[in-house]
């Protein structure tokens, strides 16, 4: 699986990041921190505990790492979850939550998978 | 471009990291994860920074708020701020440049377009720096040109009178201080702080009319004639009959202005007892009154051929009574005000003031075309006097140097203890300062600060010092002082002296 079959399967804009970041060795560099980013978590926890700024600024934030990444799919989720917040629509808010955590898994599973490969070829 | 700094606030350590990524290689750059952090980092080190980098939603305080902060402390002016922001709804941009942002980009950013509006800005706040600091030193260098010619020519006067210059000095800073107690006190005399600084540079000028006084009468030592009394008096209108044989052009200066009132009027008095043209009240022109109170202290206050020199007390007494002529009452109660300053300034050497007060102008008047942040000049007032405070308290001996006054300054506890002058100019050929530390001493420690820099400006050492011919051990503590430029040059060094304890 190389990054542009990765980008498939998570539902992304492979020809935007690279036509942006230019190398595709800093675009691996950052899909893999994006394994690390605690945003998707601070948002699952303030959804729980019903903190709705921490979840709208976890939303905005996670919508931000999405559009440089190019992340298309898990963008769109978080940008309407976004919204939401802003609006203050907490019964919106939790409906979209479960598509972002979809899309969200989706996009990790195609980097653990991308992940895997690399780390596999490299021995 | 290198050595920049760049401040990125951003929550979110990925969208740092990637920031990081297009611009570390050109750039230092350092992170702030909220704009409380932002805000603390600033609050310290604003300078340091070229651009800051700057996000809008964040915990804590958000980008507004950093931004905000920045304007109120007038940071903007002196580091760039671009807010990079994926919350590009027009509102939020026309409300980031409404509070001063330098620019703004919207996420998902293009690394390449990030690097070129970095670097443009970085140009742009550069040159207009670099133009603010040649204006700056121009004034500085003009008006230093200016002082040094007037203080030229006063002086010819003062040596030929076989005086050593210091009446005109004195004049001068009584003049100063004079006028900034005037100005407290009323309104009356619209005085703004450069026409303060003008009338004391001019009172420098008083008595350049005495340069056409045979020296038989100038230098009398007994009591006057009256003819020699009346020749002696013309030195007034001969000082004005000089200024006016200036061009025309030239006498539309307003200092060439104001030295004349001085030079013409500074012997005429309030009641209107005086000469040459016996004016009463405030005919006169406020320089020429305050001029006038200044050189009969000062007169007082020093020894001269005809006269000892009487106290601070006895000469203020003296002036209050009448006995040197009247005086605007407003002026008196300024002399009693301010007393203990105008007593100091006797005893004063100003070899830093000036330097300083010349900064402060060149400032000032940069200020007027809102060229340069008065926080800055504020900033330095605030410095230097707590260093002056904190110096003078403490009761170590505390000593500082500058290579380009070549002049030791000590603390009174330091000057009392070793017993030197508070400023010791040229220490190496001072004779008190020789006795002090033994030559192979002096060329150690001279050694040690040579090898300094300005990473590693600091020399711990022991030194002994003979104090009245007796042996005391200190341990010194050294730091050298360096310019902020590129390439940092050494300016001096400040130290402390720790008495180490004999068994």
């Amino acid at each position: 699986m190389d990054l542009k079959e990765c980008y498939q399967c998570l539902g992304g804009d492979f020809e935007d990041v690279l036509s942006r970041l230019r190398s595709e060795k800093i675009i691996k560099k950052f899909i893999l921190k994006f394994l690390d980013d605690a945003s998707f978590f601070m948002l699952r926890e303030s959804i729980t505990n019903q903190n709705k700024e921490e979840a709208f600024r976890a939303a905005h934030t996670l919508k931000g790492v999405c559009q440089n990444l190019s992340f298309t799919l898990l963008y769109h989720s978080a940008e309407q979850m976004t919204e939401a917040l802003r609006e203050g629509d907490c019964e919106k808010a939790s409906e979209i939550f479960s598509v972002v955590s979809h899309d969200y898994d989706k996009t990790v599973n195609a980097i653990k998978k991308y992940k895997n490969y690399v780390e596999t070829e490299n021995i | 471009m290198i050595n920049k700094k760049i401040l990125i606030v951003d929550d979110s350590e990925f969208n740092r990291a990637l920031l990081v990524e297009i611009l570390e290689n050109q750039y230092i750059v350092e992170e702030a994860s909220d704009g409380k952090e932002a805000i603390e980092i600033l609050r310290q080190r604003s300078a340091e920074f070229s651009i800051v980098l700057l996000d809008i939603v964040m915990p804590r305080a958000n980008g507004f708020s950093v931004l905000a902060y920045m304007g109120k402390y007038r940071m903007l002016e002196g580091t760039a701020v671009i807010m990079i922001s994926s919350d590009d709804s027009g509102e939020n941009m026309k409300k980031a440049y409404e509070m001063g942002a330098f620019d703004y980009i919207s996420r998902p950013f293009d690394p390449t377009v990030v690097h070129h509006r970095v670097s443009n800005t970085m140009l742009l706040y550069d040159k207009q720096n670099k133009l603010e600091d040649l204006v700056i030193e121009q004034i500085y260098e003009q008006q230093k040109n200016n002082k040094l010619m007037i203080s030229i020519l006063s002086h010819i006067v003062e040596f030929r009178n076989g005086e050593s210059g210091r009446h005109v000095t004195n004049v001068e800073s009584i003049t100063e201080l004079l006028l900034k107690q005037l100005v407290k006190m009323t309104k009356r005399y619209s005085l703004s702080s450069s026409d303060i600084s003008l009338i004391s540079t001019a009172s420098a000028l008083h008595d350049i009319g005495k340069i056409s006084i045979p020296d038989e009468i100038l230098n009398k030592p007994g009591k006057l004639t009256v003819q020699e009394f009346e020749i002696m008096k013309s030195h007034t209108l001969a000082g004005a009959q000089m200024l006016l044989s200036l061009s025309e052009e030239e006498q539309k200066n307003k200092l060439v202005k104001t030295a004349y009132e001085i030079c013409r009027w500074h012997h005429e008095r309030y009641d209107g007892q005086g000469y040459p043209d016996a004016l009463a009240g405030d005919a006169i022109p406020i320089s020429a009154q305050v001029v006038s109170i200044a050189d009969v202290y000062d007169a007082l206050t020093s020894e001269r051929c005809y006269k000892r020199a009487y106290s601070h007390e006895q000469a203020v007494h003296m002036i209050i009574k009448g006995e040197c002529g009247s005086f605007n009452p407003l002026l008196l109660d300024c002399l009693v005000q301010i007393g203990d300053a105008i007593a100091k300034v006797q005893s004063s050497v100003a070899v830093y003031e000036d330097e300083f007060q010349m900064i402060q102008d060149a400032r000032e008047k940069l200020n007027q075309y809102h060229l340069t942040s008065p926080l800055s000049a504020d900033l330095f007032t605030f410095e230097q006097q707590k260093n002056g405070f904190y110096t003078e308290i403490s009761r170590d001996i505390l000593f500082s140097y500058n290579n380009n006054t070549e002049t030791l300054t000590l603390n009174s506890r330091g000057a009392e203890k070793i017993g030197l002058d508070k400023n010791v100019i040229s220490p190496k050929s001072d004779p008190i300062f020789s006795k002090l530390l033994e030559e192979p001493d002096i060329h150690r420690i001279v050694c040690k600060l040579a090898k300094t820099s300005h990473n590693h400006p600091d020399v711990n050492t022991d030194i002994r010092l003979f104090i009245n011919d007796k042996e005391v051990n200190f341990h010194c503590v050294i730091k050298t002082i360096w310019t902020s430029e590129n390439k940092p040059k050494q300016i001096g060094f400040a130290g402390i002296l720790l008495e180490v304890n004999r068994e």
